[in-house]
């Protein structure tokens, strides 16, 4: 019998996951007949990434802690499913959620772009992609893979064209590592730093009684 | 009936009820964007509550003209043994201040000061919202779901039972946005294979139909 690495083992098992993730999320539970757009990415388009969350970093301290997360994942093989979709509603259900009376309203109402999302959005074409990277997550959770859902992922890869055609998208982060890097990163800083941004986010949590003089 | 039926509907009709906490459980510890509380689980396991949210519907069928698979849908929520509603009390008036654009407003003090859609029969959900915020719904929902699934539970979602739950003050209070979620313990799944015009065709106007109306005035003349 040959024998076949564990790196091997691993690399092809998290290939196949990922498919099987893509699979999931394509059968997910939906509200309507929404067109799902899934696209894997690997290593190289993390590192990508990473230098696109790096340039956003200053302006949005999400961005900042993924960004940094970013360069580690793609020393370490990681994956991530991406899942987009038009913004336009298919379903007709005029439900007034967007703030358009009609689906046709929404659907012609003029585009707003930025830079990762262009909006305004359906409600329920939302619901379906997350609901499908919802389910993508739980076959990797089942399978044993760390996972996490990203917004960040999703804004990147719109923001690096990963995903095409989409106004919207979002990141299914998967890593086969032996312990979790998707959560209790705290690496990424110094204890220093966690007390200097609390103290300025939260001031009155060691400020005396209110009110009162030193 | 016969005893051992009986108890069988019995304990059927409690092994969903069962099912429904352990759903509302997966539906809870989902993953929320940003990790803030804003969605709640209610579940009406009550014969009378499931009937009153499916006459809500049907009567709402007529709100709007697009909304006549409400009728459908009022028919599937009758044959449900649970309806969970998920209910977002953030998405109206509290944006996640990310400026993430997927409102379709760049700023989310824009949003704030949006003008809602008026308080009108033929408006489900008095738009808009803060979509980063209810997307959690679909999370919350999908947590029903994906247990759904692995338990055996025959499961449906339904925008139509969020917009009555809303009418009917199911929701806790400053909720603008909900969802339902249909769960059924029975041998035929209620929410598949249904034909085209299920409101008209379906187990109870079929009963009521060829059962009670028809087969009486047949047994009359022919015996």
């Amino acid at each position: 019998m040959s024998i076949i690495s564990g790196e091997e083992l691993l690399k092809g098992g998290l290939d196949g996951a990922v498919k099987l993730m893509a699979v999931a999320a394509n059968t997910a539970l939906k509200f309507g007949n929404s067109k799902l757009k899934i696209v894997a990415i690997g290593p190289e388009e993390f590192q990508e990434m990473a230098d696109f969350c790096e340039g956003l970093a200053d302006v949005s301290p999400l961005f900042n802690r993924d960004g940094r997360s970013f360069v580690d994942l793609a020393k370490k093989d990681t994956r991530a499913l991406l899942i987009g979709a038009k913004r336009k509603s298919v379903y007709n259900f005029d439900c007034g959620a967007c703030g358009f009376r009609t689906c046709e309203e929404l659907n012609k109402a003029e585009v707003v772009e930025s830079v990762v999302i262009n909006g305004p959005c359906c409600h329920f074409v939302v619901y379906d992609v997350h609901m499908a990277a919802n389910a993508a997550a739980s076959v990797a959770w089942y399978m044993g893979l760390h996972c996490r859902v990203f917004q960040t992922i999703g804004g990147a890869a719109s923001g690096c064209d990963l995903i095409e055609d989409c106004d919207f998208s979002i990141g299914v982060g998967v890593s086969y590592q032996a312990l979790d890097p998707f959560f209790d990163r705290h690496k990424y800083w110094t204890e220093e730093e966690w007390d200097e941004h609390f103290a300025r986010e939260f001031p009155s949590f060691t400020r005396r009684f209110m009110g009162a003089v030193e | 009936m016969e005893r051992k039926l009986r108890e069988y509907e019995e304990r059927r009709a409690e092994s969903v009820k069962l099912a429904s906490k352990l759903l509302l459980a997966s539906a809870t510890t989902t993953p929320r964007v940003g990790g803030v509380d804003e969605i709640s689980i209610h579940v009406l396991d009550d014969k009378d509550d499931i009937e009153d949210l499916a006459i809500n519907i049907d009567k709402m069928a007529s709100d709007n003209p697009r909304w006549d698979f409400f009728h459908s849908d009022a028919v599937q929520v009758r044959d449900s043994d649970v309806v969970m509603i998920m209910a977002d009390r953030r998405s109206g008036h509290d944006p996640m201040d990310s400026n993430c654009n997927l409102c379709g407003y760049m700023l989310c003090d824009q949003l704030r000061e949006a003008q809602k859609l008026p308080d009108e029969h033929s408006v489900a959900f008095r738009g808009p919202f803060c979509l980063l915020r209810s997307l959690n719904l679909a999370y919350a929902i999908n947590g029903a779901v994906n247990l759904a699934r692995q338990l055996g539970i025959d499961h449906t979602v339904k925008m139509s039972v969020g917009a009555a739950a809303l009418r009917m003050d199911l929701v806790p209070y400053k909720c603008d946005i909900a969802l339902g979620f249909l769960a059924s313990v029975t041998e035929k799944n209620p929410f598949k294979d249904l034909p085209r015009r299920w409101a008209e065709y379906n187990d109870e106007t079929l009963q009521n139909r060829l059962i009670h109306r028809l087969f009486p005035v047949f047994r009359s003349i022919y015996s």
